[in-house]
């Protein structure tokens, strides 16, 4: 049992290991890691895992985040920028064809506009997630922001697509603490 | 049960070096696998940074090899944060038919992730990718865009192409790949929007620095060349000097207000003399004659002596002598008095005034009196003019010239700073000729923090 | 920098002006300084003027 959040067992034996249709696994360039431990708001969490998405300008990594009180989000690391986010009940969510660059939306209050759509699979898991099927052909995210720092994803990898929201965060405000090391750094 | 904590020590991730399938040199790769392209230095090869096999992308000619200005590898310190440079392009708009390139440098950390810098003529840019929309108007890409509280104004619109690379890249990056790229300026910031052949639009953020701030950032060696021209977010070195010389200004013309006004009070202006004569032009004798003598106290003052003649259509020249009775001190000085006046076809007219009015400098105390020696041509009659004498006159005219002086250097500051943003506005979309155009860039002025 | 040499040259200006009222300075020099002798409250005709006399007149149509 995990001393620090009492109730999400972390498993440091499930290595890093591909799935999908990858070749070899993308060069790991994420300063995060399992066990990597940070602050957002004034809760503290764990990274307790990961999935590793590529597209054809790179790739990013979803870390899967833990808080002490119990609750769960994503972290995600693209080139170094981060976020975090967390899946929202909305019943009524657009359509992928539907959901366009330019297109504005309103959740949470918050207008949102579609900056971005990518087209990406999945190619390495490693650790705790909340889910077991992951081998998945290409995904559609689409990618909205806010006039202030807020984030929202499409996930469109089943017919119903499931929305994240949160926000954009400093690293130096995520307060890392066990990340990785880098040669020269 | 397994326990949590590190309970393996997970290797730091090392820097990779590639072997380069066109021409079998190595690439060195500083980004930890973040770069998505890397171009190989000895063939100019893009390679694919995230393939293990490292396939060629593209292959290009480089007509002209760049150095960078900033070597690549080179570390410096930005905002309190280490970066490395890993990339260097060059990018070049077209505007009339003449190529304006730039340069673009790709710095990197590990946990911060990538930044960028921007060089052109010597002038340099901090730029950082924003993750917020700012506010811009849908559709009308001159329109003004707002972030953060402040305004930024459209400066430029061009199509930029991708002319030259070397080093690595957290993008797909082509020679010949464009992206139509906007600048809204509020200097010393500036807001860059790109729009790639996807359609997808990013924003970025850029500070202005000089070339002295990058050198000791990266402690590079020598000097970095003078920037030339005025660059569109440069701030202006003059508008904060031109704030402080009109509020410095405004001080000093309520001082020149208060001596003034204080000269005006403390200033006795005393009539001590008038007298009414006649000025017989017939009468061939002597006319000269000497008035009653006056006091004059105090300090060395002012004392205007005025003539107020009838005239009509005629003119008199007064003889004035101003004599200390007691030391013999004299003030010489004559005054003419004319005027004319009629009516014709375009109306009436007039020249001249019968009323002359003439101030003596600094005339200390004692007794005087006046000698006064009328003159005219004979036969214009009989001319009755009075002789008044004022002491302790305030002079005006040294609280206007004062006024002048202050305002001059002021408005010569002002003018600098017109200039200076009519020198920038000349290189945007905007530029036109005229002080109308000049003068409304100058209100665009500068956002000092 | 600037802004003190403005400073300093505007505090120049006003001491200027200051001392002009105080002096009594005018503008132009009108007139011209000379002694005469005490003969002149008695005999104003032998007045001699350091200009010499004036005949013509610079008004008119």
């Amino acid at each position: 049992m995990c001393a620090f959040c009492k109730s999400i067992l972390v498993r440091t034996d499930v290595d890093l290991k591909k799935v999908g249709q990858v070749a070899d696994l993308p060069p790991d360039a994420s300063p995060l890691q399992i066990n990597t431990e940070g602050v957002y708001g004034n809760r503290s969490f764990v990274v307790v895992g990961r999935i590793i998405y590529q597209y054809d300008q790179g790739g990013w990594n979803e870390w899967h985040i833990v808080f002490n009180d119990g609750s769960d989000g994503w972290l995600s690391d693209a080139q170094d920028e981060y976020m975090i986010s967390f899946a929202k009940n909305i019943s009524v969510l657009p359509l992928e064809k539907d959901a366009k660059l330019g297109n504005s939306y309103q959740w949470d209050g918050i207008p949102f506009t579609v900056t971005s759509r990518t087209d990406a699979h999945y190619a390495g898991v490693e650790g705790e997630l909340p889910f077991e099927y992951w081998d998945k052909q290409d995904i559609v995210f689409v990618d909205l922001r806010s006039h202030k720092n807020d984030f929202a994803t499409l996930d469109y990898s089943d017919e119903t697509p499931v929305l994240y929201i949160g926000k954009a965060v400093d690293f130096d405000d995520l307060r890392l603490m066990n990340t990785r090391k880098f040669e020269g750094w | 049960m397994p326990e949590t904590g590190p309970g393996k020590t997970i290797p730091s991730v090392s820097v990779r070096s590639l072997s380069c399938p066109n021409c079998g040199g190595t690439v060195i790769v500083r980004s930890f696998g973040q770069a998505v392209t890397v171009v190989c230095g000895g063939c100019h090869s893009i390679l694919d940074a995230q393939d293990p096999n490292v396939q060629v992308l593209q292959k290009f000619k480089a007509a002209v090899k760049f150095e960078p200005l900033i070597p690549l590898g080179a570390r410096g310190k930005l905002r309190g944060t280490l970066y490395e440079a890993i990339g260097y392009q060059r990018r070049q708009i077209m505007v009339e038919g003449v190529p304006y390139s730039w340069a673009e440098y790709v710095l990197f950390n590990p946990y911060k992730g990538f930044r960028y810098l921007t060089e052109y003529n010597g002038h340099w840019n901090d730029v950082a990718p924003l993750r917020t929309l700012p506010d811009a108007t849908p559709g009308i890409w001159t329109a003004p865009v707002r972030y953060l509280g402040q305004t930024y104004k459209h400066f430029q619109t061009a199509e930029a192409q991708t002319v030259f690379v070397i080093g690595e890249f957290p993008w797909q990056v082509r020679v010949g790949e464009k992206a139509a790229v906007s600048d809204y300026v509020s200097p010393p910031r500036v807001l860059s929007s790109e729009t790639t052949e996807n359609k997808e639009v990013t924003w970025s953020l850029g500070e202005y620095m000089s070339g002295v701030d990058i050198w000791k950032a990266f402690s590079l060696s020598g000097q970095p060349s003078p920037p030339t021209g005025v660059y569109e977010n440069q701030p202006s070195p003059l508008s904060a000097t031109t704030k402080a010389i009109w509020k410095n200004c405004a001080l000093l013309l309520i001082g020149a207000v208060l001596l003034f006004v204080l000269n005006n009070v403390i200033s006795k202006d005393k009539i001590v003399y008038n007298n009414t004569y006649t000025f017989d032009t017939n009468d061939p004798g002597e006319h000269s004659f000497v008035t009653d003598t006056f006091e004059l106290t105090g300090r060395a003052v002012p004392v205007k002596v005025e003539t107020r003649a009838s005239l009509n259509n005629n003119w008199i020249y007064i003889n004035y002598a101003l004599i200390n009775e007691d030391t013999g001190q004299t003030y010489d000085f004559g005054r003419e008095v004319s005027y004319y006046s009629g009516y014709d076809s375009d109306g009436s007219w007039s020249e001249g005034s019968p009323h002359d009015s003439v101030v003596l400098p600094s005339v200390p105390a004692g007794h005087y009196y006046l000698r006064v020696e009328p003159e005219s041509d004979r036969g214009h009659g009989q001319i009755s003019y009075a002789v008044t004498v004022t002491h302790d006159h305030p002079v005006a005219a040294w609280f206007l010239i004062a006024l002048g002086l202050l305002v001059v250097p002021a408005v010569l500051t002002t003018w600098r700073s017109i200039n200076f943003e009519h020198r920038r506005w000349q290189e945007s979309d905007h530029a036109s000729s005229g002080l109308s155009s000049a003068l409304s860039a100058f209100s665009s002025g500068d956002n000092d923090d | 920098m600037i802004r003190r040499l403005y400073l300093i040259y505007g505090l120049a200006v006003l001491g200027g002006l200051g001392l002009a009222q105080f002096r009594g300075w005018t503008l132009s020099p009108v007139s011209q300084l000379m002694v005469s002798p005490k003969s002149v409250r008695d005999n104003p005709g032998s007045y001699r003027s350091v200009y010499g006399y004036y005949h013509h007149y610079t008004g008119g149509k």
